[in-house]
């Protein structure tokens, strides 16, 4: 589209609070990179931030100069990756790397940044830690190159840890135990935490709140176990219930949502979601919905809400 | 470390294997051509000119002539010229190959240094006024085959300087002196470092906007850091690998750029001696050439593992 505009995030809203694990879930394309990116000015050109803020305390991220933005990213807000095979650059030792990251900032001395590396890769539980800091990132698995993403990333002890897809990349085997050394990391470091995934279990087991998003918008927010137990959107409900289940072992197929996300060129009026809802109603297809509260903490942008609905089951299957 | 001297070795092999083939080869077709270094315009008696080739062992069988050099290569001695008599040509070629070699170095020089400065720029300014000048001079620059920028060299700087300044300040062919360094080594230097520009602006775009390099944005680091130590480090590994072609069509070019340029080394020899019918001193030339092929070659291929470090012999 030459010389058009695309949103590929819009009118987003969240906060989060010292400590918190938020959850940001969806589709591939429904914004949730893009959403995590922008929180640090690093959108991939030509993409930029049009409107808004990001409030970090009392400063504004959109407002920062550039020297401002680059004492302030990995030093206030760290940024894990989701592909841990290309984000390490591989020309460079990893204890280097994780050194780096600490001797950018004033937080520490050269030699400080030096002294912390072995420590740090330790604290990630990176195995024989002070023989692998002069390794190249070839010679780490994935998992450890993960872990040494992490190492960065909390080494100047950020208040918000930013993680994309942190692992899936990874063997389900590596999974868990990455997921749980970020959480402990975060625990320890009292850090916030937005995990951005599409692995609902994840979620659950991780995250104080869920923003699940789609077309570039939050379409419901809230507290995990409110959304989990009682979601309101027609969206969030088919996420859930296309989670594969252990106990349910006599369904022969997957459960998906029909239908694709819509291309951000062609926007769909009304709803974005419309087209591939199944409890649509007429107001759906021409009006917005607003992001509305539907019980205290909870939030839906729906006309319809799954509350209102009868046997939702019977009609998903049609 | 082990590993790499090993491979060293095994490649000076290599190249001693070579350069005795392009020997003999050379030795075999030089024969081919008409006419030998005693012809000339005045009369000869048959019996001086067979005289003259008795001398240098020219009327024996060309394999006996051939081993007879052989034997002589191995006790470093690649014989004397035919045309200026007792001149040995073994020091004669070394002389040459460090003219060559300062000529090649500086081409080089402006070639590596040229190409990556105008890469960097254009990759980083990509779409921009300044990346379209960038890569339109070099799409210029690769076009022009250096011996027309050698002549278009000589007109400006020979020429044109001269009057501009009245004959104080010019580029005046010929060796001896730093000031005659600059013209031929650009001549010969800027059709590569246009290659390179190009290379190096491709590799770098790709670079900047892989993950690590995003990572170091994340960290937080300088954009100075970000672009050098990231960006420019990972894009000149690819650059690097053309190297060694490289420095082959500079040595291989030296020989019209120091034809036009008047400049004493093995690229001149090498022309007025096969028009000498010069056996020795064409065999020693290609000798030279053939190893110095395989050595910046080599050379080329040592600095890969120090650039990334996935590499190893």
């Amino acid at each position: 589209m030459p010389g058009g505009t695309l949103n590929a995030v819009d009118g987003i809203s969240f906060d989060v609070d010292r400590g918190e694990i938020v959850g940001i879930v969806g589709e591939s394309g429904s914004g949730k990179t893009m959403t995590a990116l922008s929180l640090l000015r690093l959108i991939p050109e030509p993409g930029k931030i049009t409107s808004g803020k990001i409030l970090y305390g009392e400063q504004d991220v959109v407002q920062m100069s550039d020297e401002e933005i680059r004492e302030f990213r990995g030093n206030e807000v760290a940024m894990i990756f989701q592909d841990p095979m290309t984000s390490l650059n591989p020309v460079l030792r990893v204890g280097f790397q994780v050194e780096e990251a600490m001797a950018a900032h004033n937080r520490f001395t050269r030699q400080q940044a030096r002294d912390r590396v072995i420590p740090m890769l330790q604290r990630v539980r990176i195995p024989a830690a002070k023989d692998r800091v002069r390794d190249y990132p070839h010679q780490f698995s994935g998992g450890m190159r993960q872990r040494a993403m992490i190492a960065m990333g909390v080494s100047n002890e950020p208040s918000l840890l930013i993680a994309d897809e942190p692992t899936t990349a990874l063997d389900v085997t590596v999974q868990a135990s990455i997921i749980e050394l970020l959480r402990d990391i975060s625990r320890e470091l009292r850090a916030a935490v937005i995990l951005i995934t599409h692995n609902m279990a994840l979620v659950a087991s991780l995250c104080n709140r869920v923003i699940v998003m789609y077309a570039g918008r939050i379409v419901e927010e809230g507290p995990t176990r409110a959304i989990f137990k009682n979601p309101q959107h027609p969206y969030t409900w088919s996420l859930l219930r296309s989670m594969p289940r252990v106990d349910e072992t006599t369904r022969e197929r997957l459960i998906s949502i029909k239908g694709l996300p819509p291309d951000l060129g062609k926007m769909p009026p009304g709803c974005k979601f419309h087209p591939r809802c199944k409890f649509r109603v007429d107001r759906c297809l021409t009006e917005e919905p607003p992001l509305a509260e539907v019980d205290p903490g909870q939030d839906a942008r729906c006309w319809v809400l799954m509350k209102n609905v009868q046997n939702p089951e019977a009609i998903a299957q049609t | 470390m082990r590993g790499t001297l090993i491979y060293i070795g095994q490649r000076l092999v290599l190249i001693a294997i070579t350069t005795v083939l392009v020997s003999s080869i050379v030795f075999v077709l030089l024969h081919q051509i008409p006419g030998n270094a005693f012809l000339n315009e005045t009369r000869q008696s048959p019996q001086t000119l067979a005289a003259e080739l008795h001398h240098y062992g020219l009327d024996l069988p060309l394999q006996q002539q051939y081993l007879n050099w052989v034997q002589g290569v191995l006790r470093g001695d690649l014989g004397e010229s035919l045309v200026n008599r007792g001149v040995k040509i073994t020091p004669l070629l070394i002389r040459e190959t460090t003219v060559s070699a300062t000529v090649g170095f500086f081409a080089l020089l402006v070639t590596v240094g040229l190409g990556l400065i105008l890469g960097v720029i254009a990759a980083l300014r990509q779409n921009t006024w300044v990346d379209y000048a960038a890569s339109s001079t070099a799409v210029v620059g690769y076009s022009i085959p250096s011996f027309v920028i050698a002549i278009f060299g000589l007109l400006i700087f020979g020429h044109y300087l001269y009057i501009w300044t009245q004959g104080t300040f010019f580029y005046q062919p010929g060796w001896g002196k730093i000031e005659q360094i600059p013209v031929p080594a650009l001549a010969l230097g800027l059709p590569y470092a246009s290659y390179v520009a190009r290379l190096t602006r491709a590799s770098m775009l790709e670079t900047i906007r892989t993950d690590y390099v995003r990572t170091a944005w994340a960290k937080g680091l300088k954009a100075r850091v970000v672009v050098m130590r990231h960006a420019l480090r990972n894009a000149l590994i690819p650059v690097v690998t053309i190297l060694g072609p490289l420095v082959t069509g500079i040595i291989t070019g030296s020989v019209v750029i120091e034809n036009i340029f008047g400049i004493p080394g093995l690229g001149k020899e090498f022309i007025t001696s096969i028009l000498a019918r010069d056996y020795n001193i064409v065999i020693g030339v290609f000798t030279f050439y053939a190893a110095l092929v395989g050595l910046a070659n080599l050379a080329v291929d040592v600095i890969y593992p120090v650039l990334d470090p996935r590499i190893r012999y």
